[in-house]
């Protein structure tokens, strides 16, 4: 197959064949470095290539970035993977490529006539490599044909399925399999032949079964690194998201933040836009007859209903006490996260005593002022003194668009939660949400006034997690029209 | 590949050197993406930080080209009627006064409701047909015979549902109207989208679109754009104000000055006849480049290091 392929291609073509076999597997490539590219992204740059050539590197690598990268990031991500991929060395033959290929092409006609005389190698007795001339992979090694190779070598790597890797240890086995793809066998055996008899020979061919060995290698643990680490990447941001939060350890804040900010984008997408078209294009009809006397009544300009922007506020009330402050810190980041969202929302904070802690959020990055609000209000934790003092300060503004949402586990030390004035924050809010971090089995049990509090509540969830708190926000957001 | 409106955009060189008769230094780069533009008919998307020339680029594509250049200002709050088309309310109006009384000619001798609305119907839409239509710059760079560049200006100001607005003009270079159908473009405009990414353009929008950012440029690219709009500054003169300003660049600031304020600066420079880059000169012109207040004390801070790096060779 490699050899019909190499038989009957002209050099151009064949030059080019590789480019776009390369460009597919770039794209693969890029896929595993997060860069979402479409199929009809993929159309674009193969048109964009096509329009360019493949000749000059860095006039493709400009024009591939503006069909492939779409954002500044993105571009960065483009440049290193687009180096990386094509290695600049891989274009070294290709850089006086038309002689070359006009090399490799002229040897290609004689080749069949010296198969013939092949038949009968020890008449000439001149070199022992004739035999194996004629077989196209001994060739393309031979003649250092880059493109007939890295042609070969994907097809190969495509027949053994390399792209399934998904363990670093397999990679032996694959190397294996795409050197039998390749027709490796057909070289071995040579080498076998000639290992007692021509020294010479069998050091060449065993040179040059190295160098491809080497190749082969490059591929798969490309593959590796394509494939298999972007799954990984993928388990790991999964099995992040469902971590308790408590657990989670430093090294692991960053990817946990970038989660977050991306479940935040993806809420306040959804939910962001809806309210806007809410009650747009409907006619106002008495300011249209109003604005209509001087006209003698006759509407020259029709007015409409101002878009009705409801959006729901948020009042956060979070125990910081030592056991639950881990979850209050990111329920308050996601919050924030949220921002474009949920412009007011209002933050308080307490343990022992409570406070409002909005301000330092406006002001601070969120680690920080999370770091803060612990120093501040910090202590031993009580919930009725916190209720009591949140109504002091905040129950004028609950209205019938407020949203509470309690993040506590509702141990309370023995000491009285004033029930009644969560019945009253209930009673004059749209909503109260009561989020638990303690799994829902352990609720009543102990100084666990959760059971009681439940009651008191629109809704009180087990929430330790990020799918969790993702799950509670997108309800909260939805049922917000 | 298809039939080309531009032809002057066939060559990435001759691109370069039209658009620098033009005054326009471009880069390999955004000649590469305006070839691509031309040849694949799809809208560019230019980002990056404010005062790199973005919508200059606009501009003196469609001077290269010859064609006119629609513009469109994007603002929260813009809407189809006043981007895409919008009808004669009150030519319509007017005209049905007007016409009051043909009316009764029409319908003379008409029998019964039926019949008459029947007439009325032979006559077709006529309130409704292009005479009433007021176009707004989408379509007038549809309705453009020979084509022409149509620029979306701050793309990223306008509201998340005009983008989807957007899509048919620019994936199909079409515009539907309800009333009288689709209206394609006789001529396919070349499109050119800023945005100074304040806010994340939708994936739909991305998609249809060539992608260029253009960053704050090399000390070389800058001193050639100085030099091309501000020649007759001296060379080295030049040379010492661009390196200057890449130095207040690295500074941390509010608003890092842009393209168009190195030009600005070179031109009071210039207009004050003066002969070398001295540190007073630079306190009194400083205003020129920073915008404000605070940054101008930072950069006023490190005088001393910034003529240094400007005095560079």
């Amino acid at each position: 197959m490699g050899r019909q392929r190499q038989d009957d291609t002209a050099a151009g073509a064949r030059h080019a064949a590789v480019s776009s076999d390369q460009l597919l597997a770039f794209m693969q490539y890029l896929r595993g470095q997060k860069i979402a590219v479409s199929p009809a992204d993929t159309l674009d740059a193969v048109a964009v290539a096509e329009l360019l050539g493949y000749d000059n590197r860095s006039l493709l690598r400009d024009g591939l970035a503006s069909t492939l990268a779409k954002s500044q990031h993105e571009l960065t991500v483009f440049e290193t993977a687009f180096d990386q991929y094509f290695q600049p060395t891989l274009r070294r033959p290709g850089g006086s490529s038309a002689a070359n290929d006009d090399d490799a092409n002229a040897m290609t006609p004689p080749d069949p006539d010296s198969a013939v005389p092949a038949s009968a190698p020890e008449q000439r007795n001149e070199d022992p490599l004739d035999g194996l001339r004629g077989n196209s992979l001994f060739d393309a090694l031979e003649n250092r044909d880059d493109s007939a190779l890295s042609v070969a070598i994907e097809t190969a790597a495509a027949d053994a399925k390399v792209d399934d890797i998904s363990l670093f240890t397999q990679r032996g086995q694959y190397v294996r399999k795409i050197l039998d793809a390749l027709g490796d066998e057909a070289l071995r055996d040579a080498a076998i032949e000639f290992e007692q008899s021509e020294p010479a020979a069998f050091e060449a061919v065993q040179a040059l079964r190295e160098q491809l060995r080497e190749r082969v290698r490059d591929r798969v643990e490309r593959a590796y690194l394509i494939h298999a680490k972007a799954d990984t990447e993928d388990l790991l941001d999964e099995s992040l998201s469902k971590i308790k939060l408590g657990n989670v350890d430093h090294s692991q804040m960053a990817r946990l933040k970038r989660l977050m900010d991306r479940m935040a984008r993806k809420l306040a997408a959804r939910h962001g836009r809806r309210r806007r078209r809410y009650r747009r294009g409907k006619l106002n009809v008495g300011e249209t007859v109003r604005r209509a006397i001087p006209t003698d009544g006759v509407p020259f300009a029709p007015r409409w209903r101002k878009s009705e922007r409801k959006r729901p506020q948020i009042m956060a009330i979070c125990d910081v006490s030592g056991s639950v402050a881990a979850y209050a810190k990111f329920l308050l980041m996601f919050l924030y996260a949220l921002q474009d969202v949920l412009p007011r929302t209002r933050t308080f904070a307490f343990s022992a005593a409570l406070g409002e802690v909005s301000d330092l959020f406006a002001d601070l990055p969120v680690a920080e002022a999370i770091e803060r609000v612990n120093l501040k209000y910090g202590g031993a934790t009580d919930y009725g003194r916190a209720l009591h003092e949140f109504s002091e300060s905040a129950l004028a503004e609950v209205n019938n668009a407020t949203t509470i949402i309690i993040l506590g586990d509702a141990r309370n030390n023995q000491a009285d939660p004033r029930l009644d004035l969560l019945a009253e924050m209930k009673a004059r809010a749209k909503q109260l949400i009561w989020l638990n971090p303690e799994s829902i089995r352990l609720w009543g049990t102990g100084d666990s006034e959760m059971l009681r509090v439940k009651r008191h509540c629109h809704l009180a969830r087990e929430c330790n997690n990020l799918k969790q708190l993702e799950r509670i926000i997108d309800k909260l957001l939805s049922d917000k029209r | 590949m298809s039939t080309n409106h531009y032809p002057s955009l066939n060559q990435i060189e001759a691109i370069q050197s039209a658009f620098e008769e033009a005054g326009y230094i471009c880069t390999t780069r955004i000649a590469t993406v305006i070839r691509l533009a031309a040849a694949l008919e799809k809208p560019v998307l230019i980002e990056g930080p404010p005062g790199v020339g973005k919508t200059e680029l606009a501009k003196t594509c469609a001077t290269v080209v010859d064609r006119p250049l629609v513009r469109l200002q994007c603002y929260e709050g813009l809407d189809e009627s006043k981007a895409l088309y919008e009808w004669k309310y009150g030519k319509q109006l007017l005209y049905t006064q007007l016409l009051k009384e043909q009316l009764g000619d029409v319908l003379d001798g008409a029998k019964g409701l039926d019949e008459s609305m029947a007439r009325l119907h032979e006559f077709g839409d006529v309130f409704y047909s292009e005479a009433f239509l007021e176009s707004r710059p989408l379509l007038k760079a549809m309705e453009a015979d020979q084509g022409g560049v149509l620029l979306i200006d701050e793309i990223d100001k306008a509201d998340f549902e005009f983008e989807s607005l957007l899509l048919e003009v620019l994936s199909d270079y079409q515009v539907s109207i309800p009333e009288l159908g689709t209206i394609r473009a006789r001529s396919k405009p070349l499109v050119f989208l800023t945005s100074n990414d304040t806010r994340d353009l939708s994936d739909a929008l991305k998609r249809r679109c060539l992608h260029l950012h253009i960053p704050f440029p090399s000390i070389e690219l800058e001193a050639k754009i100085v030099a091309s709009r501000v020649p007759d500054l001296a060379q080295s003169m030049t040379k010492k104000l661009v390196q200057f300003v890449h130095a207040v660049r690295s500074l941390d600031l509010k608003k890092a000055p842009a393209i168009s304020e190195t030009v600005d600066w070179a031109k009071s420079l210039l207009l004050l006849h003066a002969k070398d880059l001295d540190s007073a000169l630079v306190q009194d012109t400083l205003n020129v480049l920073l915008k404000y207040e605070d940054d101008i004390q930072t950069a006023q801070g490190q005088l001393s290091k910034l003529m240094v790096a400007a005095a560079e060779s």
